[in-house]
């Protein structure tokens, strides 16, 4: 099928919209993102209690629930299009690029409004010493960004896959590695005072190279 | 000293063992191809 | 023909020179051996993945599945060097310093490209349809080859703010003999060509299978 949708921002903005009122319609997928996202949380606050200065370990969990919300919740942004069919339709009025684009920009959303609910949450639950507010909230967002990009790009994949939410989370980690790695790295660092320039940089590099690998990438996503 | 030699022999035999192996694998390939 | 006897002897050589030859490292004594197993393992790892990504770029680009067989067939490969390199450093390391695994930079760099791997075939495995399974496991493999440098720059941070001590000091690249680092490249050559006689046996067995495919779908005799 040729894919010679409409490529603008108006396409990737109507996508964008779509995709808000669908989910707003049900609220179905956000509902159960911050159920998992609480659950985990609670668990994680349950079984360790209040960390005080472990800046280290603090840094981890948030990391791993925030983890572990995108990988349970992201996976079904391509799914459902394909679920219900509507995907063919997609791509007769708009280019894969701009659907995957305004479903990134989705994604995103439907992360920093988990994030919104999560972060403090945590905080509250788990203590921790006092934020550096901009390197955490700069880290907080250049995570997330690169969150949405790498699982914008393998759900897109997967939904063309058997494997469903499993097969998502095994094949999206070795790729979020580095980025959860500089993401927990700079957290701590921020908690005790430290510079996080080098993290700053290794996030926004390894973002910006995520970004653009896949506006290479999702042309050959759909090619039947 | 002794040790190491058998560590050695152990190697080479290990190689040499796989080396058949892969020869064999080629004949077989081989045979396969020509079918 | 002549390539396996020679690679057989090359690498015969090398065993034989490794042990009875090259001097062992004052600080591993007789472990230092393993080092002539273990490095052209990891090494062979990355020189496969470099290879099965560089013909997921070149399926991407030609659409020739013949690069889908030399993607797939690489990392096949790859992984089964990545295990030995991994099981041999673990042994190492049991062996050096008391305990198999410590996620210290190598061996962290080690197991990722080990999940790579297992992510790449486990991809490949829940794809339905040739040119399916081999454009978005070629999608897949493009995004891990951006991903996979920034381990490289991540990975000691990792491991510093673990072991804020480290238990080993990195082998200091001055004093080691230049006899060991001859013996090692020996075996990093005789790694590489036994990579690339598996290589060539497993694609001719892809191409074998597939003409098998093609002829029984288009109902010809064989």
């Amino acid at each position: 099928m040729p894919s010679n949708g409409s490529n603008s921002a108006a396409a990737v903005w109507a996508i964008l919209r779509k995709e808000c009122r669908s989910e707003w319609r049900t609220r179905y997928g956000l509902n159960a993102a911050l159920l998992f996202a609480v659950t985990t949380l609670t668990v994680v606050s349950f079984s360790v209690g209040r960390l005080g200065n472990r800046t280290d370990i603090l840094a981890a969990l948030l990391w791993i629930v925030l983890l572990f919300a995108a990988l349970a919740s992201l996976s079904h942004a391509f799914v459902r299009e394909v679920e219900g069919h509507t995907l063919t339709l997609l791509r007769l009025v708009a280019s894969p690029t701009s659907i995957a684009l305004g479903k990134l920009l989705f994604n995103l959303l439907f992360l920093l409004v988990l994030e919104v609910v999560t972060v403090p949450l945590f905080l509250m639950l788990m203590g921790g010493p006092p934020l550096s507010w901009g390197p955490f909230l700069g880290l907080l967002a250049l995570g997330s960004v690169a969150l949405a990009a790498s699982s914008t790009l393998v759900g897109a994949v997967i939904s063309q896959t058997r494997g469903r939410g499993a097969l998502f989370a095994g094949v999206s980690f070795p790729l979020l590695l580095p980025m959860l790695a500089a993401a927990v790295s700079g957290t701590r660092a921020q908690w005790q005072g430290d510079p996080v320039g080098a993290e700053v940089r290794i996030l926004a590099a390894y973002t910006a190279a995520v970004l653009a690998v896949s506006l290479l990438l999702y042309d050959h996503l759909w090619e039947d | 000293m002794s040790g190491n030699l058998v560590v050695m022999g152990v190697a080479l035999l290990v190689w040499g063992l796989l080396f058949l192996f892969l020869v064999r694998l080629e004949r077989r390939m081989k045979e396969l191809e020509k079918r | 023909m002549i390539w396996r006897v020679l690679l057989l002897v090359w690498i015969a050589a090398a065993i034989v020179a490794g042990f009875a030859w090259a001097p062992l490292v004052p600080v591993l004594q007789e472990t230092t051996r393993v080092f002539y197993f273990h490095f052209p393992s990891a090494l062979v790892t990355v020189i496969a993945l470099a290879w099965s990504m560089l013909h997921s770029v070149l399926y991407l680009a030609r659409r020739d599945l013949r690069h889908d067989d030399h993607a797939a067939v690489a990392a096949e490969l790859g992984l089964l060097f990545c295990i030995g390199a991994a099981v041999s450093g673990s042994m190492w390391a049991k062996a050096m310093w008391g305990a198999y695994w410590n996620w210290d930079p190598r061996e962290t760099s080690i197991f990722f490209l080990l999940l790579i791997y297992g992510a790449y075939l486990a991809l490949r495995t829940s794809v339905e349809g040739v040119e399916r399974r081999a454009r978005l496991s070629a999608i897949y493999s493009v995004a891990a080859f951006v991903t996979v440098p920034f381990l490289i720059f991540v990975v000691p941070r990792i491991y510093d703010s673990l072991h804020p001590d480290p238990l080993f000091n990195q082998r200091g690249k001055a004093d080691i003999d230049p006899r060991i680092m001859l013996v090692a490249f020996a075996m990093v050559v005789g790694f590489t060509g036994l990579f690339a006689w598996l290589l060539s046996l497993r694609l001719r067995l892809a191409r074998v299978e597939r003409r098998r495919l093609e002829a029984r779908t288009t109902g010809s005799d064989l």
